[in-house]
C-alpha cells in the first residue's frame, strides 16, 4: 500500500516537472505556474523516492512517517514562502544574518533537514531498514545459491 | 558536484604554496605504495576487496562527490549569481539520507548474494538482462571521458597555478600522478588517498570560513552591505529564475542517486550494519566542506561592494584572490592543495568505473569474461585516463561540451533503472533498457544541438532535467505496460535483496 502510495505520487510529480519544463519551451515566457509546478513536483519526487526506498515489502514506514511528513512540510513550505513573500530592500530585516526569503531556503532546507533524517535514518535502522535477522536470510540466500 | 574548473587561475607560484603541495602529493604517493601491497585480485582492485570501514567510505564519498568545482567554480558562480548558485548544493541536505534508504542497503546486500563489482553489474542482475548492463556502462563510459577530461584540464590548470610550468605540462603531471597510484592501488588506494584528501578539504573549508566571516563582520555584516548595493543577488534565486534554480535543485537533489563513482563504494563496506550512521557522517561531512563555497562567494561580494577589493574580472579568480589577500598563506597553501585533492580523488574515481565498464560490463555485454580482469583493468585505466588528457590538451570548447552532460548522462541514464527499479518490484527489463537509451538519446541530442547552436533550450530549462524527468517517464510506463511479461521476473535472491 506504501509503495503503491508512493509509485502513484512519483508519477504524479513527474508529470509535473515534465508539464513545468515542456511549458517553459513551447511558450515565450515562463508561465508564472512553471515554478509552482516544478517545485511541487521536485519535492514530491525526492520524498516519494525516499519512501519507496525505506517501505518494506509487508509493512510501510513506520515511525519515519513523521520524519517524512515534517521534511515534506517544511520544502513545500519553504519554497513557497520563497516564491511569494515580499522582494528584499536595502532595508530588510535580517533573519540569522540572512534576508527572509534567503534564510528560509538555506536554513529551511538546507540545514534543518541535514541532521532530522540521518538520525531518523540512525534511529530506525535495525528495526525499519536492516536487522541482524535480514542479514542473516541475505547470507542464507548465498549459500543456498552457491 | 563533478561540474569543473576550465580557465585560469592567477599565479600561485610562491615557496610556500609550493612545497605543501609537495608534501601533499609525497603523502598521497605514500599512500599509493601501501594500497598496492594489499591490491592482489580484481576485487581489490575495483571494490576494495569489500573490506573497508564507515569512515572511510563516508569520506572517500564526500571527496569523490566534490571536484575542484566546490573550491573554485562554485564559490565564483555565487559571487556571479548569488544565492541561486546554492541551490546546486541545497539538495545536500536530504541526498545522503534519500541514497541511503534507497540505495545504500541494497547496492551493499546485491555484493552479499552476488560478486558485485560495478553498478551496471547490479542493472544486470536486477532485470536479468546484459542488454541493460551493456547500455548503462556505455553511458558511464562516455559520461566519464568527459567528466574526467573536464577535470584533468582543472587539475592543470591548479599545478599551473602553484608550480608555473605550463598548462600542457600541468595536464600530465596531474594525470601521471593520479594515474600512478589508481593504476598500482586501484580504488584501494583511491579510497584512501580519497579519505586523506577529504579530510584536508573539510579543514580547509572550516578555516577559511572562519576567515569569511572575521573579514565580513559577521552574517549579518556580510548580509547588509549586500543588501545596499544589490539586494536581488541575495533574493532566494539570486539572480537567476526560481525556474532555473529549482531545476538545479531537482538535477542535483534526485541525480545525486545516478552518480556511479558515489555509488559504486557501497560495495566496499565491510558490514552492511555499519550504514547505520553513513547519512549523518556523509552529511556532516559534505556540509563542513562546503562552508567555503557559499562563504567565499558571498564574502567577495561584500568585499567588492565596501570597494575593499576592485570587481574581479573573472569569477573563478573569487576563491584564489580571496585566500591570497585575507587568509596566511599556510592556510592558502592548504586550500590549492585542497583543490588538486579534491580534483583527483574525483578523476580516481572515474578512473576506476571508467576502466570497469571497459573490462567487465561491456565484454558481459557481449557474452563474454575478460581472462585477466585485473591486468585489463589496469590497462583500461591507463587507456582511459591518456584519452581524457588528450581531449583535456586538445580543445578548450570540446572539453566545455563533454564535461556539460556527465552529470545528466549519469541521472538519467542510472536513476530510474537503478534507483527506482531496485524498489519496485513491477519494473520491468523492457522499462530499464527504455529509460537507458532515452536519457542517453535526448542528453546528446539537446547538449550537440546546443553546442552546435542548432537548437538552444530556454533559459531555466536545463537538458540534464529534461533527460532525468523523460528517462523516468518512459521507465515508469514501459515498464507499467509491459509487467508480465518474461523480462519482468527476478531472480529469488535478488528478490529477496529487494524485499528486505
Amino acid at each position: 500500500m506504501t509503495r503503491s502510495l508512493a509509485l502513484g505520487a512519483l508519477v504524479i510529480s513527474s508529470v509535473l516537472v515534465a508539464a513545468a519544463y515542456v511549458a517553459a519551451m513551447v511558450s515565450s515566457g515562463v508561465p508564472s505556474w512553471a515554478p509552482w509546478a516544478l517545485m511541487v513536483g521536485t519535492s514530491t519526487i525526492m520524498l516519494a523516492t525516499m519512501v519507496l526506498g525505506a517501505s518494506r515489502a509487508r509493512g510501510g514506514v513506520g515511525k519515519l512517517a513523521v520524519p517524512f511528513v515534517i521534511i515534506f512540510a517544511i520544502l513545500i513550505a519553504s519554497f513557497s514562502a520563497a516564491l511569494s513573500m515580499p522582494a528584499e530592500s536595502a532595508s530588510s530585516a535580517l533573519w540569522l544574518g540572512l534576508p527572509p526569503r534567503a534564510a528560509v531556503i538555506l536554513y529551511g532546507i538546507g540545514v534543518f533537514p541535514l541532521f532530522l533524517l540521518p538520525i531518523a535514518y540512525a534511529v530506525t535502522f535495525e528495526t525499519l531498514t536492516l536487522s541482524d535477522d535480514d542479514l542473516a536470510r541475505v547470507r542464507a540466500a548465498r549459500a543456498q545459491r552457491s | 558536484m563533478t561540474l569543473a574548473q576550465t580557465s585560469a587561475l592567477p599565479p600561485l607560484a610562491q615557496p610556500i604554496i609550493s612545497v605543501v603541495a609537495i608534501v601533499y602529493f609525497a603523502i598521497v604517493a605514500a599512500i599509493g605504495v601501501w594500497a598496492t601491497r594489499r591490491t592482489r585480485t580484481a576485487s581489490d582492485f575495483f571494490v576494495a576487496g569489500q573490506g573497508i570501514g564507515l569512515w572511510a567510505l563516508a569520506i572517500a564519498s564526500m571527496a569523490a562527490t566534490l571536484s575542484g568545482f566546490a573550491f573554485i567554480g562554485g564559490p565564483g558562480l555565487v559571487y556571479s549569481v548569488g544565492i541561486g548558485a546554492v541551490f546546486i548544493i541545497l539538495p545536500v541536505s536530504l541526498t545522503n539520507s534519500m541514497g541511503a534508504w534507497v540505495l545504500a542497503k541494497r547496492m551493499r546486500l546485491l555484493a552479499e548474494v552476488r560478486d558485485m563489482i560495478t553498478v551496471p553489474d547490479a542493472i544486470g542482475a536486477r532485470y536479468r538482462s546484459p542488454l541493460a548492463q551493456g547500455l548503462a556502462a556505455v553511458a558511464i563510459l562516455i559520461a566519464v571521458v568527459g567528466y574526467m577530461a573536464t577535470n584533468v584540464l582543472a587539475l592543470g590548470l591548479v599545478i599551473d597555478a602553484i608550480f608555473g610550468v605550463g598548462l600542457a605540462w600541468g595536464i600530465w603531471i596531474g594525470t601521471l600522478i593520479t594515474l600512478a597510484y589508481s593504476v598500482a592501488g586501484g580504488i584501494l588506494a583511491g579510497v584512501y588517498t580519497d579519505v586523506f584528501q577529504g579530510s584536508l578539504m573539510a579543514l580547509a573549508s572550516v578555516l577559511v570560513f572562519v576567515y569569511v566571516l572575521e573579514v565580513g563582520s559577521g552574517l549579518s555584516g556580510i548580509s547588509r552591505t549586500i543588501l545596499g548595493a544589490d539586494p536581488t543577488f541575495l533574493g532566494p534565486w539570486g539572480k537567476l529564475t526560481p525556474l532555473a534554480a529549482l531545476s538545479f535543485f531537482f538535477v542535483f537533489g534526485l541525480g545525486s542517486l545516478g552518480q556511479p563513482h558515489v555509488v559504486h563504494k557501497f560495495y566496499m563496506l565491510r558490514d552492511p550494519r555499519r550504514l547505520k550512521w553513513y547519512p549523518l557522517i556523509m552529511t556532516t561531512a559534505l556540509f563542513v566542506t562546503l562552508l567555503l563555497y557559499v562563504g567565499v562567494g558571498l564574502a567577495v561580494k561584500s568585499l567588492v561592494a565596501t570597494g575593499t577589493m576592485p570587481a574581479l574580472a573573472r569569477p573563478d579568480d573569487a576563491t584564489p584572490v580571496f585566500l591570497l589577500r585575507f587568509t596566511p598563506l599556510l592556510l592558502a597553501a592548504l586550500v590549492f592543495s585542497g583543490v588538486a585533492a579534491a580534483i583527483m580523488s574525483t578523476v580516481n574515481s572515474f578512473m576506476s568505473i571508467g576502466a570497469a565498464a571497459l573490462t567487465h560490463d561491456i565484454p558481459v555485454a557481449l557474452g563474454r569474461r575478460v581472462g585477466n580482469e585485473l591486468l585489463w583493468g589496469r590497462i583500461s585505466t591507463v587507456a582511459i585516463s591518456i584519452v581524457a588528457a588528450l581531449v583535456a590538451q586538445a580543445s578548450g570548447t570540446l572539453v566545455a561540451f563533454l564535461g556539460i552532460f556527465g552529470w545528466g548522462l549519469f541521472s538519467s541514464t542510472l536513476v530510474p533503472a537503478l534507483a527506482i527499479g531496485l524498489n519496485w518490484q513491477g519494473a520491468t527489463r523492457a522499462g530499464a533498457v527504455a529509460s537507458i537509451a532515452t536519457g542517453l538519446v535526448v542528453t546528446l541530442l539537446f547538449e550537440t544541438l546546443a553546442y552546435l547552436k542548432v537548437y538552444t533550450i530556454p533559459a531555466g530549462v536545463s537538458v540534464a532535467g529534461l533527460s532525468l524527468v523523460g528517462s523516468l517517464l518512459v521507465f515508469l510506463v514501459v515498464s507499467w505496460f509491459t509487467q508480465g511479461s518474461e523480462g519482468a521476473a527476478i531472480d529469488p535472491d535478488i528478490k529477496l535483496v529487494m524485499e528486505v
